[in-house]
């Protein structure tokens, strides 16, 4: 009885949003109806423009003096030294000078946050096994301020050519960037100090921003995704130095695609533990998600999610791998 | 794909033509203590400059993946000419006066890759000549791009404002442009 009830809402929410059914029959089971309507009204509603302040090529207080100038409205983000909501009104964002000058990289909040959290250091050799545009590799070599290397991976021929243009554009210059399947990542013989693994996902956390996601993917789409985030992961963990770190994330909200994968990991791999985050932002991981019991650790993990903290939706995981630093 | 160390005899002609656009010893400054190497691709080939702790990994062959840049981007040769890529500008900039000063509005039309009329001219070193190539910069000092003077310094106070000045060979709206 209160299954077909739970359906019938899931139906009647989801022509009402313009959503697939089997969607919000996931969120009813994951939050109740509540907390599922607050996501779907906030999911109506834009995100605001954030920009990272790129001190490769310049410092973050003269950024913020010459966007001022420019009548852009800047606040900062708590937790991201070199992160701003940005207000540019009738501005273009992408076309002021001090865009194509690298000053400024346009980026959502949980995307800076990411990097935050793997934390790289000057001299480490890091990786990036997803990276195109670059949002996050050029991130990274900022905060190894261009010392060390990160190795930046990219499957898309068309994507590379934006992620070169990022690294250009930033001033990186500790960028190695490879084409290629990062799942053959073993291949390369490479020990990373820290491995950033933005996997590709279904975008299940980017509804606010693109809302043709309500109807483009179907539950074997997000299966698909989980299979191929398993694998780039699994891999990720291979390589990874015994005392390495390492930030697995999507712009999913999808529990299939971000609990379930660590999950299982964590399973298979009982050198990996899930890290505390330092960072105060976002709100737990799930370890009951849909009735299913997962590893407690992963209440570490930290989810951004529309309706409670006004960004696109994310999920960050940081790992570490038992052994002695080297 | 695997990178090379960059030929001596293409080196020098790669630092001549450096040296002589810029001035003597520029070369030198911008390569510091890296290594210039040369990626295959297609017709052409493309110059990176390397850590030289880098080095040793250039004996790694990336296998089942395909090398497509590493370090600094210094630019591209292709049927034996050399160009700068716009990566490397603003580090060739701190070490030369052959530049040229743009107002706001021809700073502007350069980004959208557009050539420079002479009522853009803000500064231009008097002393260089037709063909120079000239560091292009905007009056708040950034580097915005790279031009080849169409006429000698010494002849623009002679010239009309719509009279071309300098040829747009490469500017930052590049970035956008060709990527978005
Ligand atoms: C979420 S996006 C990465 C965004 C990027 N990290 C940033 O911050 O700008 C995922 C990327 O992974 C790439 N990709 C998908 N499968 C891959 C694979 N097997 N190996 C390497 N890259 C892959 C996609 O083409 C896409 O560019």
């Amino acid at each position: 009885m209160a299954i077909k009830r739970e359906r019938e809402l899931a139906k009647r929410l989801a022509k009402e949003y313009g959503y697939l059914p089997y969607m919000i029959e996931r969120y009813l089971a994951l939050w109740g109806e509540e907390e599922t309507r607050e996501f779907l009204e906030a999911c109506e509603r834009p995100i605001r423009t954030a920009i990272r302040v790129n001190t490769l090529k310049a410092e973050v207080e003269e950024v913020i003096g010459r966007l001022k100038d420019k009548g852009v409205k800047l606040e900062r983000i708590p937790w991201l030294p070199e992160g701003f909501w940005a207000e540019f009104d009738e501005l273009s964002p992408g076309a002021l000078t001090e865009h194509m000058l690298g000053f400024y990289y346009i980026q959502g909040v949980p995307s800076m946050t990411v990097t935050r959290v793997l934390d790289p250091q000057p001299g480490e050799i890091v990786m990036d096994l997803a990276a195109a545009p670059g949002g996050k590799t050029t991130h990274v070599a900022q905060l190894m301020r261009n010392e060390g290397i990160v190795v930046a991976i990219e499957q898309d021929r068309l994507r590379l050519g934006s992620l070169k243009s990022n690294v250009y554009r930033c001033g990186v210059t500790n960028a190695i960037i490879l084409r290629g399947d990062a799942r053959k990542v073993r291949q390369l013989g490479i020990v990373p100090d820290r491995i950033l693994l933005d996997a590709p996902c279904s975008g299940e956390g980017l509804i606010p921003i693109d809302p043709s996601r309500k109807t483009s993917k179907k539950m074997p789409d997000i299966r698909f995704c989980a299979t191929v985030e398993d694998e780039l992961l699994d891999a990720a963990v291979d390589v990874l130095a015994p005392g390495g770190t390492m930030v697995y994330a999507t712009c999913s909200i999808a529990p299939e695609e971000n609990e379930y994968i660590v999950d299982a990991i964590l399973g298979r791999h009982p050198e990996m533990r899930v890290a505390s985050i330092d960072q105060e932002f976002g709100s737990p991981g799930y370890t009951n998600p849909y009735g299913i019991e997962m590893n407690n650790s992963l209440s570490l993990a930290r989810r951004f999610l529309p309706h409670r903290h006004g960004t696109e939706g994310f999920f960050i995981c940081k790992l570490v791998k038992e052994g002695d630093d080297q | 794909m695997i990178p090379e160390l960059v030929d001596p005899v293409v080196w020098s002609d790669i630092k001549n033509q450096i040296d002589g656009d810029f001035g003597q010893g520029v070369t030198q400054k911008v390569l510091a203590d890296l290594v210039p190497v040369m990626l295959e691709r297609n017709e052409n080939q493309s110059i990176y400059l390397i850590p030289n702790d880098w080095v040793r990994s250039l004996n790694m062959d990336f296998e089942g993946f395909t090398l497509s840049s590493l370090g600094t981007w210094l630019g591209d040769l292709s049927d034996g000419r050399f160009r700068l890529s716009i990566a490397i500008l603003d580090q060739i900039a701190r070490y030369t006066d052959r530049q040229l000063v743009v107002s706001r509005r021809g700073a502007e039309s350069f980004t959208y890759g557009r050539s420079i009329l002479r009522a853009s001219v803000v500064k231009l070193t008097p002393t260089l000549k037709r063909r120079q190539r000239v560091i292009v910069k905007d009056t708040r000092g950034d580097c915005i791009g790279l031009a080849a003077l169409s006429v000698d310094a010494s002849r623009i106070d002679r010239l009309g404002p719509e009279k071309l000045v300098a040829k747009n060979l490469v500017d930052i709206g590049w970035y956008i442009r060709r990527f978005g």
